[in-house]
């Protein structure tokens, strides 16, 4: 070896005593996830495809023969599509977090694990747009819902909350595949150089619109990169408490409560960030990262969802405190019936998922223990899915006037196959890009490894 | 026959570049070869890095993007238009709700406050591509696919007959390769 080939290795960083991690095996290590898929991937893709057939043949039934055959019925006329949208705008939600507010903090075990989140952000609000149409039954007059000058002088109206969340959301989609897309530019690069098959070089040139790396590319990069975490930070802030407010705004018992925005923002990140895990540990196996991608990232990620799991818990016990201490006898009947009654079984999964198993967080065994970090925030989405649908199905099923209380509501086989559709609508974007664009910000990640000096800093 | 096609687009000439280009790998070789370039009126250079380095910044002695004004610009675009939008349609379509003012500032705030962000957001992107010269067909030096690995080049376009005198300069501060363009 010679001298200079020493004192490169001498500078290159190493995490967790794996193998010393340089520049160019990071480009090695994280580029090779770009490769010709192997039977696997194949075989978990055509089964998602499978799965999303389904949920569009329910789709086809529910244009053709109208929204009845979702099975919604009085007084529970928002059920399994509302919470779909609520849960996929929540698992929305970690990756701005994580890209964003992290950035903003500075702090750095962001790098290795952020651009799984954002994409995972772009493609949860890509899936969770979907429901508002599905909803409408009519998706194809969707257009109505954004303010457009027409010859009968129709506006929308600004006063109510669902048009609150068409402006929220549609912003939070372009504000995040925006960040999502720029911050794959200099990877893109570092991808297009490498590749020797014609069609993937054609894919990264486009995608990294001829990056070279100048001096003059960097500054306005970084000088963009700061204003988009800044703007993104009070808009992931800003979207989750819009959509509470569609039910905050209204006076239904169990809704109409001033608690729900920072609420709904705890839980979207709790159940985001839980999800961020559920996509790395199988990833970073998978793709042989563990010296990436490390355990000590992992652990850290954990911690947030124990931070937000508290806050959730104390925003379930709030609600209930507020309705026994409240003046309001119909808020109270509704928050006990809500723990008690038809739907209980769902109270105690939320409970137990979101509150009392993420405690075990408290000990670094389970935090570090990946197998069962994995199942415990599988168990935290399963959890906050019953969230959203304790929210929604119990509060409508138990409104102010008595005579209409009715638990008649039951998932349909509809509503089911497009729940089960939306996650493999999911999946199918999350699938085709670990193998298309770079999963791990190659760029940032080698900001963390020592800069290669050939004398030591003074 | 497309194939083709994307391989000739792919692989369109390099323009022709009057200049020297030199390979480093080590950051604190870059910051001195820059600093005596500059100091001997080569003003005009690039440093091509695969990650961004303060050091070579201070040295270029970079001043921070305009683009912040950019989209300070989209931000109060989209304030004003996001409050104009919800009043002239409170306006022009009045919804008259229990006796309520047509003008009803607090909801609009949200609708102001997101369309602030959209803008600010649009033109971040707009700025920052405009004034890094993106999308980019041709590269402004001959461009080494290593700079997006782990090595760092410095682009000095200058004369032929400037040429080996900077060539000098950069070996003499550890340039691992160099190159006369022209």
């Amino acid at each position: 070896m010679s001298s200079d080939e020493a004192k490169k290795l001498s500078h290159a960083a190493t995490a967790d005593a794996g193998p010393v991690i340089t520049q160019k095996s990071l480009n090695d290590d994280l580029l090779r996830m770009i490769s010709r898929p192997g039977r696997l991937w194949w075989a978990i893709f055509i089964l998602d495809l499978v799965i999303l057939s389904i949920g569009g043949l329910a789709e086809r039934n529910q244009i053709v023969h109208g929204i009845g055959v979702a099975g919604h019925t009085r007084p529970v006329m928002w059920a399994s599509y509302v919470a779909n949208f609520v849960f996929w705008v929540g698992i929305a939600h970690c990756g701005t977090l994580v890209s964003a507010i992290l950035f903003l903090f500075r702090s750095h075990f962001r790098r290795a694990v952020y651009r799984v989140a954002e994409a995972m952000t772009v493609f949860g609000v890509l899936t969770a747009g979907l429901f508002p149409l599905l909803h409408t039954g009519r998706p194809w007059f969707a257009y109505w819902l954004f303010p457009y000058p027409n010859q009968r002088g129709l506006w929308p109206n600004f006063r109510s909350p669902l048009e609150w969340d068409v402006f929220a959301v549609t912003t939070y989609l372009t504000i995040s595949s925006i960040f999502f897309l720029v911050g794959i530019i200099p990877d893109a690069a570092a991808a297009r150089d490498r590749t020797n098959n014609r069609w993937l070089k054609l894919i990264y040139t486009v995608f990294s619109m001829g990056w070279t790396g100048a001096n003059n590319q960097w500054k306005n990069f970084y000088g963009a990169y700061l204003y988009f975490a800044a703007i993104a930070t009070p808009l992931v802030l800003s979207v989750h408490s819009v959509v509470s407010w569609d039910f905050a705004m209204s006076q239904v018992p169990g809704w109409h409560s001033t608690i729900f925005a920072p609420y709904f923002v705890a839980g979207a990140i709790f159940s985001g960030v839980a999800m961020v895990i559920n996509l790395l540990i199988p990833i970073r196996k998978a793709f042989k990262l563990e010296h990436i991608v490390t355990v000590d990232h992992i652990e850290k990620l954990s911690k947030l969802v124990l931070l937000t799991s508290t806050i959730v818990g104390y925003s379930y016990l709030c609600e209930f405190f507020s309705a026994w201490y409240g003046p309001n006898p119909i808020e109270r009947d509704m928050f006990w019936w809500r723990a008690t009654g038809h739907f209980a079984w769902a109270f105690r999964i939320m409970f137990t998922c979101n509150v009392i198993i993420p405690l075990s967080l408290w000990f670094k065994p389970v935090r570090r223990n990946m197998p069962l970090l994995f199942v415990l925030c599988l168990s935290v989405n399963v959890g906050m899915y019953f969230e959203r649908f304790v929210i929604i199905v119990t509060s409508l099923a138990h409104p102010f006037n008595p005579s209409t209380w009715d638990v008649n509501y039951r998932m349909s086989w509809t509503e089911g196959a497009i729940l089960a559709g939306s996650f493999a609508w999911f999946f199918m974007f999350f699938l085709i890009f670990v193998r298309l664009l770079p999963a791990f910000s190659i760029a940032e990640i080698k900001e963390t490894l020592a800069a290669p000096m050939r004398r030591k800093p003074s | 026959m497309i194939g083709r096609l994307v391989d000739k687009l792919l692989q369109s000439p390099p323009p022709n570049y009057h200049g020297v280009m030199g390979v480093y790998y080590y950051v604190d070789d870059v910051t001195e070869a820059v600093k005596t370039l500059r100091e001997h009126g080569h003003n005009g250079l690039s440093v091509f890095s695969p990650v961004p380095h303060h050091d070579i910044e201070r040295a270029l002695d970079q001043k921070s993007s305009l683009v912040r004004w950019v989209t300070f610009i989209g931000g109060v675009l989209g304030i004003t238009g996001g409050f104009s939008l919800c009043i002239y349609a409170g306006l022009s379509y009045p919804m008259v709700t229990g006796g309520k003012e047509l003008i009803s500032i607090p909801p609009f705030v949200i609708i102001g406050y997101e369309s602030m962000i959209l803008l600010a957001g649009l033109s971040n992107l707009i700025g920052m591509l405009a004034l890094a010269r993106l999308p980019q067909v041709k590269s402004r030096a001959p461009y080494d696919p290593r700079f997006t690995e782990d090595k760092i080049g410095i682009w000095v376009p200058c004369s032929d007959g400037e040429a080996r005198k900077v060539e000098q300069l950069m070996r003499g501060h550890g340039a691992e390769e160099v190159k006369i363009h022209g």
